[in-house]
């Protein structure tokens, strides 16, 4: 390949590939607004039916649009079952408030009204776990801190938030490695549940801190190569931000707001 | 090849340069002098706790500006004091590679190719020459097939070779490369070796440090030992690495060093040809 | 205790096959060296030694006991594996907890388990580490931290995956007495390296892997003869300096400096 310093040369193929659906395709930050803002409106909403809708518009319908929502469903169910079960558990064993008593096991009492609860928990967990998912399925690191910097952000903030973000599918990736070096030596993390779960806890610490050691020793390379530099950094390509999506992020920001608002004051009949 | 200058060689130079690490008790550096000249590789080795990695750091500017920690002393760019310099305006002149290069890939990049312009992106250049810098550097290092591949899925030397073009692409005067082979095997040592003497012969001041003394021996014109945090001996890399003063300094002898010693102990005279 | 690898075969979902019919006998006492291209299936044979990964066909045993049949906790009693990069598997916040991990799995504890961490830190010349972070230790203190955390769990056999890698020379010469000390005492070490001196200076076998198949599997003296030179070549091996010397000067196979000095003085009738 010679050097060409024309401003117009193109990058060569392979490089800056666009996503394969139009939801792909979308700025990041739209994306990530869709993502965070599920995320506090599930939160903020109560019952089942309202969250069970959010996560049916936002997350299911644009996954299948995308294409991933085998994925979307699999990994959010693996994230989020075993937590969202032992919480529904004890719920469900543990509420102390209930009139309406459905079930009784000895000394435990399951109440209608710890069966509702523990329903809202798991959908609402499950919905957080679809939206972070989906993000991530659709979305690639880069993409979004050159959509970021497209934007005008500075450099060193871009990096901070993708590092935060890159961090996550990284831990996961940490917490195999030390899982399968502990292992190695004898773990075992293939017996009972309760082995397993002694499995994960040894892995959670080094996970984390070894993660923490690798963003620092990465960023002394970043450095070297001006990452910190003030000023403006040269962008080879950005993702497509639209007017159209623009207005689409700050009405979905507009909404959750409002929602939190009338949460918090509690305007609305409780639903 | 080698670049005609009006000026004076740049030399990136460090004289009495001793450093702590932040919160450690006892200096890692302890009055180091050790210069740089442009066009030319210099061998740095030690053993483990030598202070190797610490005068790597520091001359690449990281310790103390990145790293924190106490530095005395000074150190120099073609005379001027680089003190004050920030860590950007310094990676123009001087950039450092250190540790594994999966820890020093930008993980921002979706292609090699990405990666490697990630540099000249951050100096703030033009998107041309950018593009430019990022194409001439794959060449250099004839990894121009590997532009379109993401950089975490590749092997290891791979991967060494992409940071090395992330590297070149800034065209930087001085390369600090702190243990660039360790990792290697011995057909990508000898493509980054290789890629390491065009460097210097086109101008670049390159300082390779390694714990083994076998990269270093067909590559350097000058090798520098340290023990202890100190500069022990320096010199042509022929003097230094035939010493056998070397070996209480935890440093290996060369191998074919070694094989010429013990046939010469046993009474059996060979020239260089035959060791080769 | 003896490691019987039968006709094992592996396939990574992605690619194509990584381990093609491998037959494999290690006794007690004896020190293998798998030398290979990148590629030819070097680390994944590594791993199916303590049951990370299971073979596609084919059965690995350890004392004439199928793998296929032990959780990888119970294999790794047997088979204690060291991986290539220290960063990838030192998790512990202090030396000694690292060191002592596999060793407690092991069924160690208090004096006992001490003595374990001390025996190993010492056998790799960290001993003075004791109570230090990991992450304030060296490249080269890092991996000696990686082969002492699987000493210590005393198993039959050793497997390192490029020990020499990142250390300095007299880390180097340590690991080289260490191997032949633990042959020495009836356990066996394999050992996946690209450092071919040290392949010839250390190992009493070497085993070439090409494509996933055994290509060569012999003495040093055989594997880094000059007819199989070609075959080293083709995967992108060269034979170790002795070797090379030693067959120019036409004194046979000569894959270290004692061999080549022996031959020398044998041929000049000194």
């Amino acid at each position: 390949m010679k050097p060409n310093l024309g401003a117009d040369h193109a990058l060569p193929p392979g490089v800056a590939v666009r996503g394969p659906t139009a939801w792909h395709r979308l700025d990041p930050l739209t994306k990530l607004t869709l993502s965070v803002a599920t995320v506090v409106a599930v939160v903020t909403l109560g019952g089942v039916s309202l969250p069970a809708l959010l996560g049916m518009l936002a997350v299911l319908l644009p996954a299948a649009t995308a294409g991933v929502l085998p994925r979307v469903l699999h990994i959010s169910l693996l994230l989020a079952l075993p937590l969202a079960v032992s919480v529904a558990v004890v719920n469900i064993l543990f509420t102390p408030t209930g009139s309406d008593v459905v079930a009784e096991l000895g000394p435990l009492r399951l109440t209608s009204e710890g069966v509702r609860l523990a329903a809202e928990v798991v959908v609402r967990v499950l919905v957080m776990a679809g939206a972070v998912t989906l993000y991530y399925l659709t979305t690639r690191p880069d993409e979004l801190v050159a959509s970021l910097q497209a934007h005008g952000a500075p450099a060193r903030l871009t990096f901070v938030i993708h590092g935060a973000v890159a961090m996550i599918p990284r831990l996961a990736e940490r917490a195999a490695a030390v899982t399968e070096a502990q292992r190695a030596r004898g773990l075992d993390s293939e017996g009972s549940l309760l082995q397993r779960v002694r499995g994960v806890s040894a892995v959670a610490a080094p996970t984390v801190s070894g993660a923490i050691a690798e963003v620092e020793q990465r960023t002394l390379a970043l450095e070297v190569r001006g990452f910190s530099r003030p000023g403006r950094h040269t962008l080879l390509w950005a993702p497509q931000d639209s007017p159209a999506q623009r207005i689409v992020r700050w009405c979905i920001i507009a909404f959750v707001a409002l929602l939190v608002v009338v949460r918090l004051t509690g305007w609305a009949s409780p639903w | 090849m080698r670049e005609r200058r009006c000026t004076a060689a740049v030399v990136l130079s460090l004289r009495g340069g001793s450093y702590r690490y932040p919160g450690a008790a006892l200096d890692s550096l302890q009055d180091v002098s050790l210069e740089l000249p442009e066009g030319s590789i210099t061998g740095l080795l030690g053993a483990a706790e030598s202070g190797l990695s610490t005068l790597c750091l520091v001359l690449g500017g990281l310790a103390p500006r990145v790293i924190g920690g106490e530095l005395r002393g000074t150190l120099s760019i073609d005379g001027q004091d680089v003190r004050e310099w920030p860590m950007h305006r310094l990676s123009e002149s001087v950039v450092l590679s250190v540790g594994q290069p999966a820890g020093q890939l930008s993980m921002v990049a979706a292609t090699v190719y990405e990666e490697v312009a990630f540099g000249p992106a951050n100096l703030g250049l033009p998107r041309g020459e950018v593009m430019a810098r990022t194409e001439q550097a794959l060449d250099r290092l004839a990894i121009t097939g590997l532009a379109g591949r993401d950089p975490r899925r590749l092997s290891g030397g791979q991967q060494q070779l992409v940071v090395l073009a992330g590297l070149l692409a800034m065209r930087p005067r001085h390369l600090i490369l702190d243990g660039p082979v360790s990792h290697l095997d011995a057909g990508t040592t000898e493509r980054v070796l290789g890629t390491l003497l065009d460097m210097a012969a086109a101008g670049a001041g390159v300082l390779v440090a390694e714990r083994r003394t076998t990269p270093l021996l067909g590559i350097s014109s000058n090798v520098v030992v340290m023990a202890a945090g100190r500069v022990r001996a320096v010199g042509s890399a022929e003097a230094v690495l035939a010493d056998p003063a070397l070996l209480a300094l935890g440093i290996e002898e060369p191998p074919v060093l070694r094989t010429r010693r013990l046939l010469a102990e046993a009474g059996l005279g060979l020239d260089h040809e035959d060791l080769r | 205790m003896e490691l019987r690898l039968e006709s094992v075969s592996f396939d990574y979902p992605a690619g194509p096959r990584a381990l093609d019919a491998v037959d494999l006998v290690v006794r007690g006492g004896e020190t293998v060296a798998v030398i290979g291209a990148n590629g030819s299936g070097k680390t994944t044979l590594l791993r199916h030694l303590n049951g990370l990964l299971r073979p596609a066909a084919g059965r690995v045993l350890l004392d004439g006991a199928d793998g296929s049949s032990m959780t990888v906790a119970r294999m790794a009693m047997c088979v204690g594996l060291a991986f290539q990069d220290p960063d990838a598997q030192i998790f512990a916040a202090r030396v000694s907890e690292e060191v002592g991990f596999g060793a407690r799995n092991a069924g160690a504890s208090g004096r006992h388990l001490e003595a374990i961490v001390a025996q190993a830190l010492d056998d790799v010349g960290l001993r003075g580490s004791l109570d230090t972070h990991p992450g304030d230790l060296g490249t080269s203190a890092r991996k000696l931290l990686t082969i002492a955390a699987v000493l210590a769990m005393r198993t039959p056999i050793v497997a390192l995956d490029e020990p020499t890698v990142g250390l300095d020379a007299s880390a180097m010469a340590r690991i080289e007495t260490l191997i032949r000390s633990l042959a020495a005492e009836g356990r066996s070490v394999l050992a996946v390296s690209h450092d071919l001196r040290f392949v010839a200076e250390t190992f009493s076998r070497v085993v070439l892997l090409d494509g996933g198949r055994v290509a060569l599997d012999g003495p040093p003296e055989d594997v880094f003869d000059e007819a199989a030179w070609p075959r080293l070549r083709a995967s992108g091996l060269e034979p170790p300096p002795a070797a090379r010397l030693g067959a120019r000067l036409g004194l046979g196979s000569t894959p270290t400096d004692a061999a080549l000095l022996v031959a020398w003085q044998r041929t000049s009738g000194v």
